[in-house]
């Protein structure tokens, strides 16, 4: 290989969409440590055991071998890495974290995708109630808001809605009930589900696959079960929650898909645009979380955005024309104020006003001279 | 919205367009295509043709909504989309073929010859043997003909062209046949457009 080239899958960011970055990624950690959040920093690579709890196993790691020849790998996930912190330092919970960093994830070589994605996000750990849930969405949704994503739609599920309709039904072919759901595979689902006796849930098995949308539709769906309503007493009250506090915010509900990891345990969210081809977040409610890293449950609450995809997703502001600022070498202060003041200005770091000229010209700036005011 | 279609180009285009007008499609434009591609002449629908392997590039980039694709790529290309729906088109199976010297259950590792070596792999998988798989483009029959491979594993719709060539069947593989494949996030942001699709052609499907 080239040293010209870059490897597969990675990029240099530079230019308006990482400048956005920057800025988005500030803005945020802003208003978390504004909440009270803590900034919390793991290293980029760790153990692979680390990240045991994932689903698939991270093969889709960059893996290496450290001197001892134990498996490192570039981190895949940043909320294992916190579960890791937690459980090995002897922080008492409750404790309220907030990151900003890389994941590195393989994807399929020369499909168009990258490997390092930015996400930047919070952990709420050791609070059991709702509220935890309700300060992460709010945290999200005022975000969107500032951000003026006026047609984010918010999608809400429950990491164990599947499994207890499931419990309700015979125990033949479950598991492969639950696989065809989850892949929404509708042509082996439905001849499952002609297996299975008729019975009280049957109409609703039929339309589980498309069990997704608007949020009253969906609840409207449900059967009356009591174990089965008694499951969505959360999903219900944080939608009252959300009608009465995001407005702006479209509801929808999911009770037909897989948990984006094993260690999700209750509610489970996304928010994403219309045109969008990712989520800009995504997040829920964990108390497995700790449980590869020791005995004990411990309740956790996290949620992060896709930084790129949020830049992505921002309108792209005409940038303003360029200024340079040229001046002699008793004029620093004077030119460093004017800097600050000024919108897209930089100095002009040449020798003489011919360079400066020179320069502005070729990157079509506006030229200010402030060699002329100088004292002589 | 609008709905965009990616569909793979030739025969299974040709088995598919029939479905898809009976869903309510206006194919016509496709059916009359020339060298065109690209369809957006009809505003629900938006429909490109492609390779295979390609629908599924574009689907999991989100370029495209919908992938109309064989079994046979998504499951070689280990699609992470939805695989909603068997359109029961295409229909044909993979097979394990040789000449009819092969053994089976010869003791030494065997070498087969495949355009598919994900599904070859999974195969001997499934049956507890380690192979050594060479991949070959296209024409798959040679390989045991000249002694490249021991046998191969490929699709076949009638087994004419393993015939002529002198090759038998030594075991059925997975049977392949046209699939709908979702990309995830769409499902959500066009659900009743998807699943209006959807359910008109598993109508379609039924009538057939």
């Amino acid at each position: 290989m080239s040293k010209r080239n870059l490897p597969v899958g990675t990029r240099d960011e530079f230019g308006p969409e990482t400048e956005r970055k920057a800025q988005l990624t500030q803005l945020l950690q802003e208003r978390f440590t504004q909440q009270g959040f803590h900034p919390i920093k793991t290293p980029v690579m760790e153990y692979r055991a680390v990240f045991d709890a994932m689903a698939p196993t991270p093969e889709n790691a960059y893996q290496f071998l450290e001197e001892t020849g134990e498996t490192l790998v570039l981190r895949p996930d940043l909320t294992l890495p916190i579960a890791r912190v937690m459980s090995t330092t002897g922080i008492t919970p409750p404790t309220k974290w907030c990151y900003t960093g890389d994941v590195f994830r393989i994807k399929k070589r020369h499909s168009g995708g990258y490997n390092q994605i930015t996400q930047s996000g919070v952990e709420i750990i050791g609070y059991q109630s709702l509220k935890a849930e309700w300060e992460c969405l709010l945290l999200a949704a005022g975000i969107c808001a500032e951000l003026q994503l006026t047609d984010v739609t918010l999608e809400l599920s429950d990491a164990s809605f599947v499994d207890t309709v499931l419990a309700q039904l015979p125990a033949t072919n479950q598991a492969a009930l639950k696989q065809a759901l989850f892949n929404k595979d509708l042509t082996a689902y439905d001849q499952l589900l002609k297996r299975l006796p008729k019975g009280p849930l049957t109409d609703f098995l039929a339309d589980w696959p498309w069990l997704f949308g608007p949020a009253d539709q969906v609840l409207a769906k449900l059967p009356a079960d009591a174990t089965i309503q008694a499951s969505v007493a959360d999903l219900r009250k944080t939608i009252s929650f959300l009608q009465a506090n995001c407005p702006d915010l479209q509801l929808t509900i999911d009770l037909s898909s897989q948990s984006p990891q094993p260690y999700y345990t209750g509610l489970v969210f996304h928010g994403y645009r219309p045109e969008a081809n990712d989520y800009l977040f995504s997040g829920g409610r964990y108390d497995r979380l700790l449980s590869s890293f020791q005995q004990t449950r411990q309740p956790a609450v996290g949620f992060s955005f896709d930084l790129d995809a949020l830049a992505a997703t921002l309108p792209q502001k005409a940038p303003e024309k360029p200024t340079l600022i040229y001046f002699t070498d008793n004029q620093w202060a004077q030119a460093q104020a004017l800097a600050a003041k000024t919108p897209n200005a930089s100095l002009c770091l040449a020798d003489s006003l011919a360079a400066a000229t020179r320069q502005a010209q070729s990157l079509g700036a506006t030229l200010l001279d402030l060699s002329q005011e100088a004292p002589q | 919205m609008t709905l965009k279609i990616a569909l793979t180009k030739g025969r299974t285009e040709k088995q598919v367009l029939p479905l898809l007008e009976q869903a309510g499609m206006t194919v016509a434009p496709i059916r009359n295509k020339g060298r065109r591609l690209i369809f957006n002449d009809d505003p629900q629908y938006h429909t490109i043709l492609a390779k295979g392997p390609d629908v599924l590039t574009y689907l999991n980039r989100g370029a495209m909504d919908i992938g109309i694709v064989g079994s046979d790529i998504l499951d070689e290309q280990r699609n992470p989309q939805y695989d909603m729906l068997d359109l029961k088109t295409g229909q044909c199976r993979f097979v394990l073929a040789s000449t009819a010297d092969f053994d089976p259950g010869q003791t030494r590792r065997k070498i087969i010859a495949t355009k598919y070596p994900n599904i070859t792999q999974d195969y001997f998988a499934t049956i507890g043997e380690d192979v050594e798989i060479i991949k070959i483009e296209g024409s798959v029959e040679l390989a045991p003909l000249v002694g490249l491979a021991d046998a191969i594993v490929d699709i076949v719709e009638t087994g004419s062209t393993l015939r002529e060539n002198n090759l038998q069947v030594f075991a059925e593989l997975q049977p392949v046949s046209t699939h709908l494949v979702v990309n995830r996030l769409a499902l959500k942001q066009k659900q009743s457009e998807i699943q209006a699709l959807i359910q008109n052609l598993q109508q379609a499907i039924q009538e057939d």
